[in-house]
């Protein structure tokens, strides 16, 4: 039996914070977040190590799998394996979670809670991209909701309480769903129940069925992604969190959302998804442009910053929703890169906060002059942000919409109202980041800030954090197959299979008022664009 | 040994190398890297200086007959697509390399001097060689895709570069203008190529330019939607270029320090919308509803451009809507189907306007030595007269670049513009009608530049003019502790080596670069497009040439004549004889045709207000509903209790067991 490489990477990060108590430290954090780290960093390179040794990024299949029978009388199994969905998104959860344990290096108020829930995290995230059994899904999808939930609620800033309840009623309820279509999946068609995901995927669901099912699911994830106007309990959430726990909500939390709609939407209910998914088109144009505007408005940057992420989830749905591997990819693409990007920008703004005490941009001003590493740090990372050829978030944004304007599964109309809306979205990203820039960084120094405050520029943890960051980000911008490839087959065996779903259907999905546009009547030999030769 | 062409990659890689290796030592060790001023310029330089040699060894290659070198890989890709990225050498591409390295090995050595009393120095050079760069990158970009990316990059830095005293709160408004309203044509550039590539399944520019037609003469595409298409991607030129309506931000974009507005808002950047439409003109032949509306907005720009530079005070905003007017000829000869004439025009301007914009920035470095670190004193003719007394170099470089921007022969500007009102005439005449006049205008307001700073006699002393500039900026006037900083001396000097030696260079080929583009043996446009440059040779015929060419100079020297009159002998006092006359139309002129206040009125405040108002409706209505629900069905009795008094984890417990129950209650059932 070879090792168990994705075991290890679950039950390791959370058996080293059992131990955490035993762990000698004064109480000042100064030891024990060094074992944090150390576990955190352990995690990765089992991770990497699984990637290097059992992973075949050519095969669209599952691989790395481990199956031992857990509970036989409830039909429930230690199901874990990985395919190209899953296998970019457990690296980037031990990678953002190792570099969120540096982050989390002030942390002094009870840190051995603080680190023995960050690490339970680690292992809540990655089986949640792990396992491949709908019941042990829930499970974990409930599980990590624990210390998300804790780390908010003690170590959040002033309106904590409401924040954190705000999100555990939100994410629990909303996972009620999961469980509900679980459950309704399983026993679907008689016989012995069970939640895998293979034996799920080769069942034959009435479509009126998948129907139900798709849409109780995309209101769980919907909240998780998140997509408005579920998103309220995001701006809450990461406005209260503190910097390490805010790179794991925008680094990996809103992730899951993203995974589980390929991974239970598109995979196990395709026919579903050919009749929803212009909605999740345009729910992803929504996102883009509300919470780009909501953005702009903000005057608190954390929730600034916590819109923008709403706006970049929108190019996910986007791509999820359009039918070719192009634009699939770039969702998978957009939610590797946001996960790299909105974890720096939200380190950054920590580490802001640590300074100005403040997250008001009234009461900010003119702070480049004394934190002129910080400066340049926050602009590398704002520029990554609004989709800055060279680095992964242009890349992205570039399949999805090409992937989604070559699409032969929409009319022409529908593709070009939502690419010009989309588009749009390129000229609000830059004015709110490049505002915001504006108010805290340039112009005179504001006096008021300058006398309270003591403004010290970047240290070297914070350049490493953001460097860790910044490196995978210009490298997928530089040359992206750096990452498609990683999982490029199973993208393509998905699309592959929403198409066969597509033709027996038997007519594209198409709002019939969009259907009628002034290009309906274009032969459909054009709308076959050729490959690029 | 591969040919120069093959390593053509190289060009923009160098100083990509150099800059980084400077960026990193920056962020790491801050102070020290600092301290190496001139090592680090050297290295830059150095790095720069490199990809000269190399671009010259490609144009020497070209020269002798080599054709178009083409190299791809694949970039990205998923299912059957695949984006490649790669490079391309041709004659056009060729020529633009050696320009953009020659100004930008210029414009660095020239910086050493102008930004030696910066803290900030080896910062900008950092900003020059990624600036160079990309500007090289996007010269060599084989398809629209990679044009775009590197159309971006050099957004990027001219976005880093305007706001680099990121102190001054005009500059860091001008870069985020700038940036914006670049955004703006990209909108319709990513718009336009996403088109295109629907359309034709590719996105080289031949490629395109032959499936397209193809497809609208197969009956497959409307003609209107293939117009439109082209009309999106010209959007990314139109913001580039400085075109009107989008060219708002190339004035303000002065903010920056002088070397930048002759790098990347004379010579370089915004030329590189031109570049594009000529890269894209077998896209845009086919379509002359395309060219019409590229000579219309090229006609308005130059037009406006020069309007509006009639009336501006300060020297570089002066030089600035210059150029916006010569940017505006250029698109004219684009739209006339002439790109050989408008890329022609390109490289007589680029050497030109960088000359004058270096001189001024010369000129500026001097004045701050008398008035202090001011812009608003430092740049303003009413300070400034008398100059060539103290500043030979820099007063006779300008002059040379005011005869050759005005279209006096032998000069360089002379054979390129009228290369252009050449062909403008043949295809629109009333456009040819406003370039002929705006011709004439441009030797009017480059001369009244010219006689305002470098004749007369020096004003910077003039306590009274002083105040009312700063007072006319809103600034306090006359605080002590302003006024004296690095203002030491009585008179201006002329600038150091650095700088001067870059003028007296760029005036070589400001004189005689014309003389490759005469129109009967034009060896720019047989090396750029031989057959455009014999068609237009055997066409060509003196006794269509001459008049034409005369009535151009006549009208130059008209313009001339007339500053000479009123700002060298004073004989006519256009304050009074027009502008007291024509009050509005002054006013209007002086407003820049009121198109910022437009600007703001419509779109800052419009967005800044509907931005307001979605969150209004985020945080009152959607949120507002989620609270009213949250309070009704768990505020009532017990529940709340739980959430007030902060017994999180027992809370958390519960939602955990009921989550365990239920699984455990729905499995029994199975």
């Amino acid at each position: 039996m070879p090792f168990p490489w994705l075991s290890t990477a679950i039950l390791f990060p959370i058996g080293a914070a059992l131990l955490i108590p035993f762990v000698p430290d004064k109480g000042d954090g100064k030891q024990v977040r060094w074992y944090a780290l150390g576990v955190a960093l352990t995690t990765f390179l089992v991770t990497v190590a699984a990637y290097l040794r059992g992973y075949d990024p050519a095969d669209p299949g599952l691989q790395l799998v481990e199956r031992v029978q857990w509970l036989p009388d409830l039909g429930l199994a230690w199901s874990v394996g990985a395919d190209g969905i899953s296998m970019p998104l457990i690296l980037l959860t031990s990678f953002i979670t190792s570099l969120a344990c540096l982050a989390a290096w002030p942390v002094t108020f009870k840190p051995k809670l603080f680190y023995f829930l960050l690490l339970a995290m680690d292992g809540g995230q990655i089986a949640v991209f792990a396992v491949q059994d709908m019941l042990l899904f829930f499970l974990a999808w409930e599980l990590e909701l624990l210390p998300v939930y804790l780390l908010l609620a003690i170590w959040g800033g002033k309106k904590r309480q409401y924040a954190a309840t705000k999100f555990i009623l939100y994410t629990a309820g909303s996972s009620l769903f999961i469980l509900l279509a679980g459950l309704a999946m399983a026993f679907y068609g008689g016989g012995a129940p069970s939640f895998e995901y293979t034996v799920l995927a080769a069942k034959e669901f009435g479509t009126g069925f998948q129907v139900l099912c798709y849409a109780a699911l995309l209101i769980a994830f919907g909240v998780k992604l998140p997509v408005v106007p579920l998103h309220t309990w995001l701006p809450d959430a990461h406005g209260e969190a503190t910097a390490p726990v805010h790179m794991l909500l925008a680094g990996i939390l809103l992730k899951m959302g993203g995974y589980a709609l390929l991974r239970f939407n598109v995979q196990l209910l395709p026919e579903a998804h050919a009749q929803f998914a212009p909605l999740l088109v345009i729910l992803g144009v929504v996102n883009i442009i509300y919470a780009a505007l909501t953005s702009f408005a903000q005057r608190n940057l954390k929730r600034k910053i916590a819109y923008s992420s709403i706006s970049h989830m929108g190019f996910v749905l986007i791509g999820i929703g359009s039918f070719s591997a192009l634009g699939t990819s770039g969702a998978m693409l957009q939610m590797i890169s946001h996960g790299l990007i909105g974890a720096s920008l939200f380190f950054l703004v920590g580490a802001t906060y640590d300074r100005t005490h403040t997250l008001q941009l009234d009461e900010m001003g003119g702070v480049g002059q004394k934190m002129r590493k910080m400066f340049a740090l926050w602009t590398v990372c704002s520029l990554a942000s609004l989709a800055l050829p060279g680095m992964s978030g242009f890349v992205s944004e570039l399949m999805v919409f090409v992937g989604f304007a070559t699409s032969e599964a929409y009319s022409l109309s529908f593709r070009i109202v939502i690419a010009v809306l989309a588009a749009i979205g390129v000229i609000l990203t830059p004015i709110y980041l490049l505002s915001m820039l504006r108010e805290i960084f340039f112009g005179k120094e504001n006096p008021e800030l300058a006398s309270h405050t003591h403004l010290v520029d970047a240290e070297p943890r914070e350049i490493y954090v953001i460097s860790c960051l910044l490196v995978p980000i210009i490298g997928i911008g530089l040359y992206p197959r750096l990452v498609t490839d990683s999982y490029r087959a199973a993208i393509e065996a998905l699309v592959e299979r929403e198409s066969v779903a597509l033709v027996k259907l038997g007519r594209a999905p198409v709002p019939a008022v969009m259907a009628t546009g002034a290009f309906g009547s274009l032969p459909p030999a054009l709308l076959h664009a050729p490959a690029l030769g | 040994m591969p040919s120069a062409s093959e390593l053509a990659w190289l060009i923009p890689v160098l100083p990509l190398l150099g800059a980084c290796l400077t960026g990193l030592g920056l962020i790491t060790f801050n102070r020290t890297v600092n301290r190496l001023r001139k090592p680090v310029a050297l290295l830059l330089i150095t790095s720069v200086g490199m990809a000269a040699v190399l671009s010259f060894a490609i144009l020497a290659e070209q020269l002798a007959g080599a054709g178009a070198t083409e190299v791809l890989f694949d970039w990205a890709g998923a299912g059957s697509f695949h984006l490649q990225m790669g490079f391309r050498v041709d004659a056009l591409g060729a020529v633009m390399l050696s320009l953009v390295t020659t100004i930008a090995l210029l414009v660095m050595v020239y910086s050493d001097g102008y930004m030696a009393h910066d803290k900030g120095y080896v910062r900008f050079f950092t900003y020059l060689a990624l600036f160079s760069s990309s500007m090289l990158g996007l010269v060599i970009s084989p398809n629209l895709l990679e044009i775009y990316v590197f159309w971006e990059l050099v957004g990027m830095c001219s976005y880093l570069l305007v706001g680099f005293w990121y102190d001054r709160d005009a500059a860091a408004n001008a870069a985020q203008k700038a940036f914006v309203v670049n955004r703006v044509g990209d909108f319709g550039l990513l718009l336009g190529i996403l088109g295109l590539f629907w359309a034709t399944g590719s996105f080289g520019f031949e490629e395109i330019g032959e499936r397209l037609s193809a497809a609208v003469a197969g009956g497959g595409l409307p003609t209107g939607v293939a117009v439109l298409l082209c009309l999106l991607v010209f959007m990314g030129p139109m913001a580039k270029s400085a075109q009107f309506p989008l060219h708002v931000w190339l004035p303000d974009a002065m903010e920056g320090p002088t070397p930048i507005s002759a790098l990347i808002h004379a010579a370089t950047m915004v030329a590189a919308g031109v570049f594009l439409v000529a890269r894209l003109q077998p896209v845009y032949e086919p379509f002359p509803q395309v060219q019409l509306v590229i000579a219309v907005i090229g006609t308005i720009t130059l037009f406006l451009g020069a309007t509006i530079a009639l009336t501006q005070m300060d020297l570089k905003k002066g030089l600035a809507y210059s150029t916006v007017s010569q940017l505006g000829y250029m698109m004219l000869a684009m739209g006339c189907g002439a790109p050989v004439a408008g890329m022609f025009h390109l490289v007589t301007h680029a050497f030109f306007k960088a000359m004058l914009f270096l001189g001024s920035g010369s000129v500026i470095h001097a004045m701050e030595e008398v008035v202090g670190h001011e812009p608003v004193l430092a740049q303003d003719m009413r300070l400034m007269g008398g100059l060539r007394k103290h500043m030979p170099i820099t007063s006779a470089t300008f002059l040379i670049g005011c005869i050759a921007i005005s279209g006096i022969p032998p000069l360089a500007g002379f054979w390129s513009k009228d290369e252009i009102l050449g062909q403008a005439f043949n295809s629109f005449p009333l456009l040819w009608a406003m370039g002929f006049l705006t011709a004439g205008m441009t030797a009017f307001y480059m001369f009244r530049l010219y006689f305002l700073t470098f004749e007369g006699s020096f004003r910077g002393q003039d306590a009274g003019i002083r105040a009312q500039l700063l007072s006319a900026a809103g600034q306090p006037s006359g605080g002590s502790a302003d006024d004296d900083h690095h203002a030491h001396a009585s008179h201006p000097h002329e600038s150091g080596w650095q700088m001067a030696a870059p003028l007296v260079v760029l005036a070589v080929p400001s004189v005689l670069i014309g003389l490759l583009g005469t129109p009967w043996n034009s060896r720019f446009g047989n090396l750029v497009n031989p057959v455009e440059a014999a068609e237009v040779a055997k066409e060509f015929s003196w006794g269509e040439f001459l008049p034409l060419a005369g009535a151009s100079v006549a009208i130059s020297s008209l313009g001339i004549g007339l500053a000479v009159l009123a700002y060298a002998l004073h004989r006519i006092d256009l304050g009074t004889a027009v502008a007291g006359r024509f009050p509005a139309i002054n006013r209007f002129l002086a407003n820049k045709w009121y198109l910022d206040a437009i600007n703001e009125k419509l779109f800052v405040q419009g967005s800044r207000r509907l931005a307001r108002q979605v969150l209004d409706v985020d945080s009152k209505v959607v949120d507002g509903v989620v609270n009213l629900t949250g309070l009704l069905t768990l505020g009532s009795g017990e529940g709340l209790k739980y959430f007030e008094t902060g017994r999180v984890q027992f809370y958390a417990l519960i939602v955990f067991g009921g989550v365990i129950g239920l699984v455990l209650l729905f499995s029994a059932f199975g």
